[in-house]
């Protein structure tokens, strides 16, 4: 009872459905972006540390719960339109899967790097829809598009965030994907099966995204682009992020 | 010399860091740096290749300590210096073609970035290098096919290209999973030394891993190269900018050829699988040729044409001709590429001249000119049928005696022969006033072509498969058995010989089809035209996916 108990509260953070349901209403409910700032990096870290200090047997059906509850958030994220809560479903996506590391018996340390530098591009894009947020009223894709005319700096930076987030090379959520293919192909085929197929769905939901809000003809109205203090500062987060991807790449694989 | 391959696959990196980062102070004169930095890593890679053809041995180049291998062999070397070579007149082409338009110093970043991708990708020692460069010449396709970010029409096809890549990547991930767990490493070289030791040593799911290895690269090199069902964001794809179509069917479509090479050891080992990408490349080259010809629009009749070359190159893998799909591959990519380059000139020229040949009947009661002689069918036929079959036998004889002993040798005779006698009956058609000039012309020409191909081909052959033994092998992984196989080639020559006879003997006694048949005509056109409904129906199935996503979302809530 008291195993059930901790996957329970431990589901909340590393979300297995419908436990995962109360970080995204929690999201949509803290409105300063500070706040949805600490809570996309602290989540996973508060579900890893309740886990990795538990003493707690683990069934056989988590592992298919947790696959389900990725594969159920990225199918759901294709018809999102709404950057914040695009956000927070790749972010119940990803962190899913951080239970197939654990069923591993992977260390804390390379966990703990896992889901930092998988939530480091979700923080970088609340804070971006942030400033959309303030520029348009909304972050909303197809609501007015055009970005990549109108505030072209913001444009390429918020692309390439999307991009980091999605798993795309060289970036840490890439290798992430690749080591559990790797870990999963031999024991569980079909677990790396439909790892693959949640790794599609976030590249389609990434486009689709990206196409709604940079694609279309500039905007009349005269608007801020970002300031290129900022644009450094996301530059040199992004190529940080891509040499902890390759680090962590030596340390897996 | 390791240091110059590295310095070669670096070059473009630099340019496209250089640029993003001082586009903003050399405005438009930035791409100079650009076209400076692919001629110097051309010239380099140039130079590799005449080191790789003076016998140099093949080297394997770990960068540090980490699992990152390069690697300097024959087939990497000739790749680089191609891509290279494509890419430079790419990028000299784009310099005036894309001053006007916005993004230019963007458009150079991401052509660099495409360059060093498939140049990481041809000279990959290492699975994950592989997998990592063969996924991001997707991503950044995608982006060069959207340069004009007012369109939403390029956004849409770039999407259907990406998607269709990630479907491809996703198999090449899975084979290097199950190959690194077999082999415990990631590169090449070991593991392509331990299958030809020990082919047999692993299994997976109750199947050989070779079997299941070589299947899964060939599902990824089908969607890169536009198999047949994984072909519809090929010909959609024009919206791009036109240097991007130029690369894209000069260069990169036809990766698919090149990881088939690659993994050239593991199909040694995988006849059935062999067989099974002879026949999706023959679908292929059907299809897309049929397509081809149903197009009124220039752009996508290339687009559908660049498929049916991809079906061809792809179905020469499945016959043993691993070295042939390389120099198909080559050919292709200049004459696509000038096709591509030269489309503008082209319109212009075709607004001064339609060029459409004028009906005989307007001809003759307008410019009073008098009809054309008409030889006897049966003398033209037989010229069809014979003299491309003589030029080709004679050709291959010269290149090696025992040539006929390869069955894959005599499928590529079977389609040349169709090509050549295609070529003779167009000339025919043309009922010129000295029919006999123009098929002589023909002929010459034919000769010319299928002495060049068979020769440079034989080269290539020499070149990337030095070993006569591993090059026996792969003809023979091929093969099907005796029986059958001399059945087909009966089959087909009849099939071919008739079709000839009685397409010449409609062509002599008019076309008079019956009413019925007209009407089968008509149906099988409106389905061409349609293009078999294949794209009606991935737009019907992504349309239900989403309105599932949809449904969910407001059962759960949005939470």
């Amino acid at each position: 009872m008291s195993d059930l108990l901790t996957i329970l509260l431990v589901g909340i953070f590393l979300p297995l459905f419908p436990m995962s349901m109360v970080f995204n209403a929690v999201l949509e409910n803290i409105k300063p972006n500070g706040l949805r700032v600490i809570l996309f990096i602290l989540w996973p870290l508060i579900g890893l540390l309740i886990a990795l200090n538990s003493d707690f047997s683990i069934p056989d059906w988590l592992l298919p719960l947790a696959l389900s509850t990725s594969l159920l958030y990225a199918i759901r994220m294709l018809t999102l339109r709404e950057v914040n809560q695009w956000s927070g479903f790749l972010a119940t996506s990803i962190w899913g899967l951080l239970w197939l590391p654990i069923l591993q018996g992977s260390s804390a340390e390379l966990l703990y790097s896992f889901a930092i530098g998988m939530s480091v591009p979700l923080v970088l894009l609340v804070l971006l829809a942030a400033g959309l947020e303030r520029r348009f009223g909304a972050a909303y894709t197809g609501l007015y598009g055009g970005l990549a005319r109108t505030i072209p700096r913001y444009a390429w930076v918020l692309v390439t965030v999307v991009v980091a987030a999605i798993a795309t090379p060289l970036f840490p959520t890439f290798f992430f994907m690749l080591d559990m293919v790797v870990e999963t192909i031999s024991s569980t085929p079909s677990a790396a099966l439909v790892l693959l197929l949640i790794w599609l769905f976030w590249s389609w939901a990434g486009t689709r995204l990206i196409q709604g809000l940079i694609v279309g003809r500039a905007s009349n109205s005269k608007i801020a682009d970002m300031d290129m203090t900022s644009v450094s500062f996301y530059s040199i987060v992004l190529i940080a992020l891509m040499v902890a991807g390759i680090y962590l790449a030596g340390a897996i694989l | 010399m390791e240091r110059l391959i590295i310095v070669v696959a670096v070059l473009p990196l630099i340019s496209a860091l250089f640029i993003q980062l001082f586009a903003g102070h050399f405005g438009r004169a930035i791409a100079r740096l650009s076209v400076a930095m692919t001629t110097l890593s051309f010239l380099l890679s140039g130079l590799l290749l005449a080191l790789a053809i003076t016998g140099s041995e093949t080297l394997v180049i770990s960068l540090g300590s980490s699992s990152t291998v390069l690697l300097f062999d024959p087939l990497s070397t000739l790749l680089a210096t191609i891509i290279l070579g494509i890419s430079l007149i790419v990028h000299l082409y784009s310099v005036r073609y894309m001053a006007e338009e916005a993004g230019y110093g963007q458009f150079f970043v991401l052509l660099d970035m495409m360059t060093a991708a498939l140049l990481f990708m041809v000279i990959a020692g290492d699975l994950i290098t592989l997998v990592i460069s063969w996924y991001l010449v997707g991503v950044v396709l995608y982006f060069l096919l959207g340069q004009d970010t007012r369109s939403q029409t390029a956004y849409r096809f770039a999407f259907w290209t990406l998607i269709t890549y990630r479907l491809g990547d996703l198999p090449l991930i899975l084979a290097a999973a199950l190959l690194f767990n077999a082999y415990d490493t990631w590169s090449l070289t070991i593991i392509f030394n331990e299958v030809m030791a020990n082919p047999n040593a692993h299994q997976v799911l109750g199947l050989p891993l070779t079997d299941v290895v070589a299947a899964l690269i060939g599902l990824a090199a089908f969607a890169r190269s536009a198999q047949f069902l994984l072909h519809t964001w090929l010909p959609y794809t024009m919206d791009g900018p036109t240097p991007v179509s130029a690369l894209m069917h000069a260069g990169i479509v036809n990766a698919g050829g090149f990881l088939i090479n690659r993994f050239a050891p593991l199909f040694i080992h995988s006849s059935e699988v062999l067989h099974w990408i002879f026949i999706v490349g023959l679908i292929t080259a059907i299809f897309g040729s049929l397509l081809m010809l149903t197009q009124n629009d220039i752009k996508k009749a290339l687009g559908y044409s660049t498929m049916g070359q991809m079906g061809f190159m792809i179905m020469e893998c499945g016959i043993g001709a691993f070295s042939l799909a390389i120099y198909h591959m080559f050919a292709h990519g200049v004459f696509k590429g000038t096709m591509f380059l030269s489309a503008g000139g082209v319109i212009n020229h075709a607004r001064e001249d339609d060029g459409i040949p004028k009906d005989e009947l307007y001809t003759f009661a307008v410019e009073k000119r008098p009809n054309q002689a008409r030889y006897p069918w049966l003398l033209m036929a037989a010229v069809t049928l014979l003299v491309p079959l003589v030029i080709l036998v004679f050709a291959h004889l010269l290149v090696s005696e025992d040539y006929f002993q390869k069955q894959g040798a005599i499928v590529l005779l079977f389609f040349g022969w169709v090509t050549g006698a295609q070529l003779i009956f167009a000339t025919y058609k043309m009922r010129s006033q000295n029919v006999w000039r123009l098929v002589g012309l023909s002929i010459l020409s034919l000769l010319i072509v299928v002495l060049g191909y068979v020769f440079i081909s034989h080269v290539f052959d020499q070149f990337l498969y030095p070993d006569a033994a591993f090059q026996a092998q792969l003809y023979s992984a091929a093969n099907i058995d005796a029986l059958s196989f001399d059945v087909l080639v009966v089959i087909i020559t009849l099939i071919i010989v008739s079709g000839w006879g009685i397409t010449y003997f409609s062509e002599q006694h008019g076309h008079r089809r019956a009413q019925k048949s007209k009407r089968l005509w008509l149906n099988f056109y409106a389905l061409i035209s349609r293009e078999f409904y294949i794209s009606d129906v991935y737009t019907r199935l992504s349309r239900t996916l989403l309105t599932m996503s949809s449904r969910l979302n407001v059962w759960l809530r949005w939470l």
